[in-house]
């Protein structure tokens, strides 16, 4: 058999342009079958045949060419992970375009472009936001107004620590650990001097903005799908950060002797 | 049975559910819809559990109306339901629970009498389990649209026929 050293361009590019759109979907946070769904409704949209293999950390896909029988492989490492839902949102709807309007692979790397360009939200409002959102979890276990106020206070700070601990390349795990053992210390001062009624609850819930959401839902949407290799990936990988708080929350309970 | 607190309840799971989609990185437009839904699972969870459903049974059933509802709303605003359930139900997320199992796994480490012990561990493997089937019965409830439909994507589920 003749295997040409040289493929055709637009196979290579398709295939590129695809383990593109599998990565940024594998580090925003989509299970493994809805990469897998759209990888493969790009490809049929584009007159392609594609098999993929998708790990945490790397994406393996095969295209192959209807037409001249030509088959294409390659790899990509998948950037650092993130929930990013505008971006699993855009490629879903543009999976859909490809396949009603006909797109060309040109019109899907603009579109990849614009998608990546795209900002989040402001460090102030996601951070004011992640806070109410903590106080909120406060009031829900039964704290009252002054414990939500320690709440806010404390996961304002940690989630400023943990973006700080980021920004300067510290390992994500130990960036939660900091966050984590920042919270606990703030509402362990309130604990200390008395300040609120429920000031143990406070020391509970301001860690909760840490918990690893994504991770742990995917993991077992991925087992239930039958990707059970990519869930228990994702679920080591939530045990890790749920150990990382608990670490944490276990440095200031020794240190304030609880 | 005081409404003025379910009200209120409704209200703070809205916020925490609001201050996690925008962590997610959610469009815009999807904001409200997320608001509202995990107003409705959380209150629908709370209020089975003040008739006395057992906690694992009222996260079923608040994560798969959460799920149910999030189709139509895929549909209407044009994005992928995940977008809408995985922010709703993590305000369900029994925080309280793991919590509570990590201290005990805490206390479990220290020099305690056997009796002690066997108090803090079984109380500690009641909570762990508790955590685990809740966090089951939340993925379960999301996906069930997609379970009982048998399809592999939203977009082809039709809501009135």
């Amino acid at each position: 058999m003749n295997i040409p050293l040289h493929p055709n361009k637009p196979l290579q590019e398709t295939a590129d342009c695809l383990l593109e759109i599998g990565c940024l979907l594998m580090a925003s946070g989509a299970s493994t079958n809805r990469i897998r769904i759209t990888m493969e409704r790009i490809a049929d949209g584009l007159g392609y045949e594609t098999e993929t293999l998708t790990t945490q950390r790397t994406i393996f896909v095969l295209v192959k060419d209807l037409k001249t029988q030509e088959v294409y492989n390659s790899f990509k490492k998948t950037p650092p992970h993130g929930a990013n839902f505008t971006l699993v949102s855009g490629i879903s709807k543009m999976s859909w375009q490809v396949i009603e309007e006909k797109w060309e692979l040109n019109q899907i790397k603009e579109e990849l472009n614009r998608l990546t360009k795209l900002n989040r939200y402001p460090l102030l409002i996601t951070m004011i936001f992640v806070s109410f959102a903590d106080a909120g979890f406060c009031r829900l276990f039964g704290g009252e107004y002054i414990d939500l106020c320690t709440t806010f206070v404390a996961t304002f700070i940690a989630f400023l620590v943990r973006h700080y601990a980021l920004s300067i390349k510290f390992n994500p795990y130990l960036s939660i650990v900091f966050a984590s053992f920042t919270a606990c210390l703030i509402t362990s001062f309130a604990r200390f001097f008395g300040i609120g009624n429920h000031p143990d609850l406070a020391f509970a819930t301001a860690v909760l903005f840490l918990i690893p959401g994504v991770p742990l839902i995917n993991s077992f949407s991925d087992i239930l799908d039958g990707h059970i290799m990519n869930g228990m990936v994702r679920g080591t990988n939530a045990m890790v950060i749920a150990f990382c708080i608990s670490l944490g929350m276990l440095v200031t309970m020794l240190i304030f002797n609880f | 049975m005081d409404i003025l607190h379910f009200i209120e309840m409704a209200f703070w799971l809205a916020i925490a559910a609001i201050g996690f989609a925008i962590l997610f990185n959610v469009p815009k437009r999807t904001l409200i819809i997320i608001a509202l839904l995990a107003a409705v699972g959380g209150s629908s969870k709370l209020l089975l559990m003040h008739y006395g459903v057992h906690i694992i049974i009222g996260s079923l059933i608040g994560a798969t109306l959460i799920g149910i509802l999030s189709i139509p709303a895929a549909h209407g605003k044009h994005a992928p339901p995940l977008v809408f359930s995985i922010p709703a139900v993590i305000p369900m997320i029994p925080g309280a629970f793991a919590y509570k199992t990590m201290l005990g796994f805490i206390e479990l480490t220290s020099e305690i009498s056997t009796e002690t012990y066997d108090l803090v561990l079984n109380q500690t493997i009641n909570n762990a389990t508790i955590a685990v089937f809740v966090i089951i019965s939340l993925t379960a409830g999301v996906s069930f649209p997609m379970l009982i439909t048998r399809k592999t994507s939203a977009k082809k589920i039709k809501i009135i026929s």
